[in-house]
């Protein structure tokens, strides 16, 4: 493994550490709200990693104004695609967050705790 | 021992990341893949042929509008979902946790949002409105919309909002984004060009300019409305405290 | 204004406008959303159904949405696959509109009504999307989009068990849909397209320069496969299923183990077969290695999900079980990687969504009538409601796989697939996986005909709304066993092309 690479990708590795950080919240933690927070981080992880590919040094938002050509020519308009795909990401986290939310307030009502294991242990199949 | 499970699964996942990672191309540099295949005709022609000056403008309602018609779907089914989950308000007779309890908000909080709420709205109708040459756009402006009402309803409760926002007004304002995509899109398919084509043919010169400007903007608009509201509704949804005696235990 | 040349953009267009105005009718009057989300799938039916024989595999009916071509804007593309799964989707949708019409009296609250057939809509319309786009983010929004409804779908009665089983699902799902995710970026961070055959070529391409990125896009199939066997339910990630099949509403469950599994072998076969088929040399290693994975992964699902099944006492987690095992077959049929077992479990995706849907339809005629969940109250309902009964017995020769049934068909053809390529132990468990699936399904039939009554003889019957559906999809899997030359030899074809490298 090139650990140089690593460093200069230094975005990427924050990105799947918060990856993983999320994953072990969404698998490990009994209360279900740290499980949605665990899930929210690892869509945070995901939108950090696809803006960081699209960035380049010293970038320009992709907006037509005055100097908008200089900056093309010189290659340092920033990529506008990814920024349209967490948009996108941003609306999808944010509605499944909502459902995930409306769940859990139906579930405290109904089992009166929001603890994972003890939910689940009730009325076993 | 789940635990330690877990966390060596994890760490597998983690070693498969860096390893991922560290093969991928180098940040920040102007030449990697992913900026020299689709994006170049993005960057030089994304102002005239998409129609906006701000090219993610053009790439999430020209370009990629498709997506974003699935986009607006998702949220009005996030809406639709949580209104299954957690029913409708009832009007006049739905309290929030803020007008149950003893404890009013203070006279400067009220006079504060009364003041706050208007210029918050005026904000957000500008980032709707500029979205084309600006950052900005409908869903960051609903947003906008949607957090500026929340603040109203914290400060003076749930049935002043829903007097003011009644449900009959909202739901028709809710699938607004979806419609007007889909207007556009019909529209389109009318004039003998593609779904959601914006430039119509058969009108010449400046006028094809001025229409795909006004589409663009029939859309953003619906987009801001619809998510301003959708938010609305959610919330209004989910602080509601009557659940509990209204909703009977189906066996 | 030629519309038969943007037929593939309407199967999308229309049911979407049903779904967005649904609300509004619902204002007005409940029933009206009903007879609206009919009149919307039976349009859209007409248009999948208008399409059959129009297109191949090879040659797919392609559509370029705003006028872009792709790489740069998104395409539809509607290829035998894609179109196979629509037409299920928009045939199975009537059936269980239909059937809803009066269940929804039964387990869904009345003020939910509106919502709940606005959500069958949307989900609807969502898969109709998923199967016929060519774009790989579009793929993933269209996914959320039917995620995110079946959860609330599942949880609509509001009865405890289920929504602790849609928080469930949610968690498991929406982990999954991330993944998918990130697999997408890493894939646009290499290739820089989001186009499926746009990211093939560009594979190819990658390959043949051996450019040092093409480890990321092995580690993005994996990921994407990791992802999308959640979505199906494939047997080490299968947890969320039971549950959540078993408690939704009987509708439900039968559109979500019929049709919303799919999409997730959907996703399977458009990634490992469209996206990374053409690139296969530079990624013979990892892609042969998931491909046995898979195949393994399948092959044990089914005779552990089997016995699962025939442990259960509840009807309903007795089926969503067998869900799982029919997941595995169709796996296998993909994974095993020859043109007969791929056929085979296309084929198997028609034969189960009949047999299956028939299934959760038949148990929820019977919660309706008897509020019966468990096996043992089946005694004697062969007599009180024979129809139903009859229904269940007859789609049962499909799901255990006896002729003359689609399932037969299906199985037949995965089985030798796998003789093809030598997968002997695959075959064997497979078999054996057979053997337990006759054993829970006719352990239900012979409940039912031939043990003592426990309601009465009298004759019983569910309303003609719901027996309509159960007979026809009942009739379906004898109907496509005998005449499987319908549809075999066009699956055959799409698999030699997606074979193909």
């Amino acid at each position: 493994m090139n650990f140089s690479r690593i460093f200069h990708n230094l975005n990427y590795v924050v990105s799947a550490l918060l990856f993983l950080m999320g994953l072990y919240a969404v698998t490990v933690k009994p209360n279900i709200i740290k499980k949605l927070i665990g899930l929210n981080i690892m869509e945070t992880s995901v939108f950090l990693l696809i803006v960081s590919v699209g960035m380049v040094d010293n970038g320009v938002a992709p907006i037509v104004t005055e100097g908008y050509r200089n900056a093309l020519e010189a290659g340092r308009v920033v990529n506008p695609i990814p920024q349209a795909l967490i948009l996108t990401g941003i609306v999808v986290a944010v509605s499944t967050t909502a459902v995930a939310l409306s769940l859990c307030l139906r579930v405290h009502e109904k089992y009166g705790t929001l603890n994972a294991p003890e939910i689940l242990g009730r009325d076993v199949l | 021992m789940r635990r330690l499970l877990v966390v060596a699964a994890l760490a597998c996942l983690g070693i498969m990341l860096l390893y991922t990672i560290g093969r991928m191309p180098p940040m920040n540099s102007g030449s990697t893949p992913d900026k020299t295949h689709v994006v170049p005709r993005y960057l030089e022609h994304g102002e005239e042929e998409g129609g906006a000056p701000n090219i993610i403008t053009s790439v999430i309602l020209n370009y990629r509008g498709y997506d974003t018609m699935g986009e607006v779907t998702v949220i009005f089914s996030a809406l639709c979902a949580v209104v299954a989950l957690l029913d409708r308000e009832k009007r006049g007779r739905s309290r929030s946790a803020a007008d149950i309890s003893k404890v009013k908000s203070s006279v400067i909080v009220r006079t504060v949002v009364r003041i706050a709420v208007p210029v918050i709205i005026l904000f957000a109708v500008y980032t709707i409105l500029h979205g084309e040459t600006s950052p900005g756009g409908g869903f960051q402006g609903g947003a906008i919309v949607g957090a500026s009402i929340i603040l109203f309803t914290l400060a003076f409760g749930l049935p002043e909002s829903t007097d003011r926002m009644p449900l009959g007004a909202r739901i028709p304002m809710e699938s607004s984004a979806m419609l007007a995509f889909l207007a556009m899109g019909f529209l389109g398919l009318a004039f003998g060009v593609e779904f959601l084509t914006y430039a119509l043919p058969g009108i010449h010169g400046q006028a094809t300019e001025t229409i795909r400007m006004l589409m663009l903007m029939v859309v953003e608009i619906g987009i801001g409305v619809a998510g301003g509201i959708i938010f609305i509704s959610i919330v209004f949804a989910m602080i509601r405290e009557d659940r509990y005696e209204l909703q009977p235990d189906i066996p | 204004m030629n519309l038969a040349a943007r037929q593939p953009v309407l199967l999308v267009a229309v049911p979407l406008v049903f779904a967005a105005t649904c609300p509004l009718w619902g204002m007005w009057k409940r029933r009206i959303c009903f007879y609206w989300a009919l009149g919307g799938m039976s349009v859209t039916a007409f248009l999948a159904w208008s399409l059959i024989g129009k297109v191949s595999q090879k040659a797919p009916l392609t559509y370029n949405v705003s006028g872009w071509r792709p790489p740069w804007g998104i395409q539809i593309r509607i290829d035998t696959v894609g179109l196979l799964l629509a037409c299920t989707i928009t045939a199975m949708s009537i059936l269980l509109l239909l059937y809803s019409y009066r269940y929804v009296e039964k387990e869904i609250p009345t003020q939910r009504i509106v919502y709940y057939y606005t959500l069958l809509l949307l989900i609807f319309t969502a898969m109709l999307g998923c199967s016929v786009t060519g774009d790989l983010f579009n793929f993933f929004v269209f996914m959320e989009i039917f995620s995110i409804t079946s959860y609330a779908l599942v949880a609509i009665s509001g009865e405890r068990r289920a929504i602790r089983a849609a928080l469930k699902y949610l968690l498991m799902g929406a982990t999954s849909s991330l993944t998918v995710l990130l697999a997408i970026s890493f894939l646009y961070s290499v290739t820089g397209s989001l186009n499926m055959v746009d990211i093939g070529q560009v594979l190819e391409r990658m390959g043949r320069t051996s450019s040092p990125y093409l480890p990321v896009a092995a580690a993005a199939m994996i990921f994407f496969i990791a992802g999308f066997c959640v979505k199906a339910a494939v047997f080490p990630v299968h947890v969320w299923l039971p549950e959540a099949h078993s408690i939704a509403p009987s509708p439900v469950s039968a559109l979500l183990s019929a049709l919303v599994i799919k999409m997730g072998v959907l996703g399977i076969i458009r990634t490992l077969f469209t996206v990374y088929g053409r690139g296969f040399s530079s990624f013979s290693e990892v892609w042969g290695a998931l491909a046995t994975v898979l195949s393994w992964a399948a092959a044990l699902s089914i005779p552990v999900a089997a016995i699962m099944a025939i442990m259960q006492t509840d009807l309903k987690v007795m089926i969503a079980y067998s869900s799982v095992v029919h997941v595995g077959y169709i796996v296998l049929g993909i994974s095993v990687l020859s043109v007969q077992g791929f056929a085979g479990g296309l084929f198997n995706i028609v034969a189960h969504a009949m047999g299956k849907g028939c299934f959760f339809l038949v148990a929820g005629i019977i919660i309706y009538k008897h509020g019966f969940r468990r096996i043992d109250d089946l005694k004697g309902l062969g007599r009180s409601m024979p129809v139903t009964a009859g229904a269940f017995a007859i789609a049962s020769l499909s799901i255990v796989g006896l002729p003359p049934s689609a399932g037969f068909i299906a199985k037949w053809n995965i089985l030798y697939g796998c003789l093809q390529q030598s997968q002997y132990i695959q075959v064997v468990l497979a078999l054996f996986g057979s053997m337990l699936s006759a054993v829970y399904c006719f352990k239900v039939v012979y409940y039912m005909f031939f043990t003592g009554s426990n309601v009465g003889a009298k004759m019983d019957e569910g309303p003609m709304t719901m027996l309509i559906p159960v007979t026809l999809l009942a009739a379906g899997t004898v109907f496509f066993g005998i005449f499987s030359a319908l549809l075999m030899p066009t699956l055959s074809n799409a698999a030699r092309v997606l074979l193909a490298r």
